[in-house]
């Protein structure tokens, strides 16, 4: 879906040279449906019969998808702004406009997303079909409605990712395997259904990535680019090794 | 004609022990990893770098190989006895990333994307057929070996563990004994297969282990039926033909990857479909 929403508002913008704005209503309109297509063949028949045949299954959806799009967009990168960003200094850190808008809208995002969890009906209705989807179906929520609208949400949202990705760097075919694994890299790891702990860890991946390269260790050596990735999954390894659970899990309710 | 029917039984060959090792863990076992590709990679780099970068003999090579693949696939048996079935999903295509990157970026010890070029085949099977009759030989040895795992008590104990690990360890079955032996079996598998992969070639390279790889060994477990040693075997063939087959289709070079791509996502999806009950079956009511 990062690649879905990156690569539409790309090619609405570039190339059918439609408004920013309107590009990237239309690349999270393109995340959102894909979304939905993607729960009603590749979850949902499969997600009844076992939890894990859909990992399988959107596996396979992913080669589909990365085809396609290699097909139709080439493997050349593409950035829905080229060119260069209007840089500002902000406490001795240089950032561009366009970073801070994304960092603004996603916090926005972020404490939205948190009161209607915490704060309203639908959110508690989606918290308990996520602790026990058959006890919430039996208080009568629609658990299957539910399932489906986090997940066309979560399309729009990694739509975003991409979206994000390519105004302020650009979009390759390839670059979204490893974002994937680094976000469930960061759910595990703050512990599954802890939204604050996916948070936590998915800016301690960046960081630990950003931090790594750019240091002179210790006055003695710099770690290569090519490294930042191996260091910031290793140590998510080897914390998962001594809390298997994740950092901030907690137990979950049973009926 | 010939060159390509040997070429493809040479193919399959060399890829049986890689296949039915992973056949062991994931369709007997059961076990949710995506791992396979890191241990090969760590096998066939090991053998190779110390025999073609170090001058290494042969023989030291495969047992340095050997040793490598063991603590990989030990590694990776802890990871499954301390994760969730996704978390090791997901930790071990990590693995996999992490292995990688670092074999790309090592430079000076692997030569990156460049890989290991020149790699010699030993003079008694240079050419074509004598080199897939030897594959064939251990490709079928390998089979045999499976074969009498599977039916053995170790793959009565790995089955158990795979339909109710509580009940089987109530029977006093180690999931950890039964788990590391299954991965390590899986480890050595990846080394054979590596044994011959880069002397065909005459080349290791980091290309052909990337994720595709792994999917590739994924489609052909669920499409020739998770844990069935044949039906893996008879998939291989099927599946192998159809991906070197399908570069002599008069399509640009530019649209064979993508192409390539979209059919295995499809088949992959497809075998799933048609295997949606048996690749990880409900627990059999006690």
């Amino acid at each position: 879906m990062v690649l879905v929403g990156g690569y539409v508002t790309w090619w609405l913008h570039q190339s059918a040279g439609m408004p920013l704005v309107i590009s990237i209503f239309g690349g999270l309109v393109t995340g959102a449906l894909i979304s939905w297509f993607t729960f009603e063949v590749f979850i949902r028949p499969f997600y009844k019969l076992h939890r894990f045949l859909p990992i399988v299954t959107t596996i396979a959806l992913s080669m589909i998808l990365d085809g396609l799009i290699l097909l139709g967009f080439g493997s050349r990168p593409r950035s829905i702004l080229p060119g260069s960003k209007e840089m500002m200094t902000v406490a001795g850190a240089r950032i561009s406009v366009e970073q801070m808008v994304m960092i603004a809208l996603t916090i926005l995002a972020l404490v939205g997303f948190a009161y209607v969890l915490h704060s309203t009906a639908l959110g508690r209705k989606i918290r308990a079909v996520v602790q026990n989807d058959h006890a919430a179906m039996s208080l009568g929520i629609p658990a299957l409605l539910l399932h489906r609208l986090i997940f066309i949400l979560s399309g729009v949202l990694a739509a975003c990712g991409g979206i994000y990705m390519g105004i302020d760097t650009n979009l390759t075919p390839t670059v979204a395997f490893s974002i994937t694994i680094k976000a469930y890299a960061a759910i595990i790891a703050g512990g599954r259904g802890n939204f604050w702990g996916a948070i936590f860890f998915a800016y301690i991946i960046s960081l630990i990535e950003q931090l790594l390269v750019g240091v002179h260790w210790f006055g003695a050596f710099y770690v290569p680019a090519g490294f930042q990735q191996t260091v910031a999954l290793i140590f998510i390894i080897i914390l998962l090794i001594i809390k298997p659970a994740g950092l901030f899990a907690h137990s979950s309710r049973t009926a | 004609m010939t060159q390509f029917i040997l070429h493809i039984l040479a193919h399959v060959f060399i890829f049986i022990p890689v296949l039915l090792g992973y056949n062991l863990v994931f369709g007997r076992g059961k076990i949710l990893h995506f791992g396979q590709s890191a241990i090969t990679l760590v096998a066939s780099y090991t053998l190779w770098v110390c025999f073609m970068q170090y001058n290494v003999p042969f023989l030291v090579s495969v047992f340095l190989a050997f040793v490598f693949v063991t603590a990989a696939s030990l590694l990776l048996s802890w990871l499954s006895l301390r994760l969730e079935p996704d978390g090791l999903g997901v930790m071990s295509i990590a693995l996999h990333l992490a292995v990688l990157a670092v074999i790309l970026n090592w430079q000076s010890v692997t030569r990156g994307a460049l890989g290991i070029p020149r790699i010699p085949r030993p003079e008694f099977m240079a050419d074509l057929p004598t080199f897939t009759l030897v594959v064939g030989v251990v490709g079928i040895a390998w089979i045999l070996v499976i074969w009498l795992i599977n039916r053995s008590s170790f793959g009565r104990a790995l089955e158990a563990l795979a339909e109710h690990p509580w009940h089987a360890g109530a029977l006093g079955i180690s999931r950890g004994r039964i788990h590391s032996i299954a991965f390590v079996i899986a480890g050595i598998g990846g080394l054979v297969s590596n044994i011959f992969f880069p002397m065909y070639l005459h080349l290791l390279s980091p290309s052909d282990y990337h994720f595709p790889a792994m999917i590739f060994i994924v489609m052909v477990v669920i499409a020739g039926g998770p844990g069935r040693v044949w039906g893996v075997v008879t998939a291989a063939f099927f599946l192998i033909f159809l991906k070197e087959g399908i570069r002599f289709v008069r399509l640009p070079a530019e649209i064979i990857g993508p192409v390539q791509l979209i059919m295995f996502g499809a088949i992959l999806f497809v075998a799933v479909w048609i295997r949606r009950k048996s690749v990880f079956p409900p627990q059999r009511e006690v």
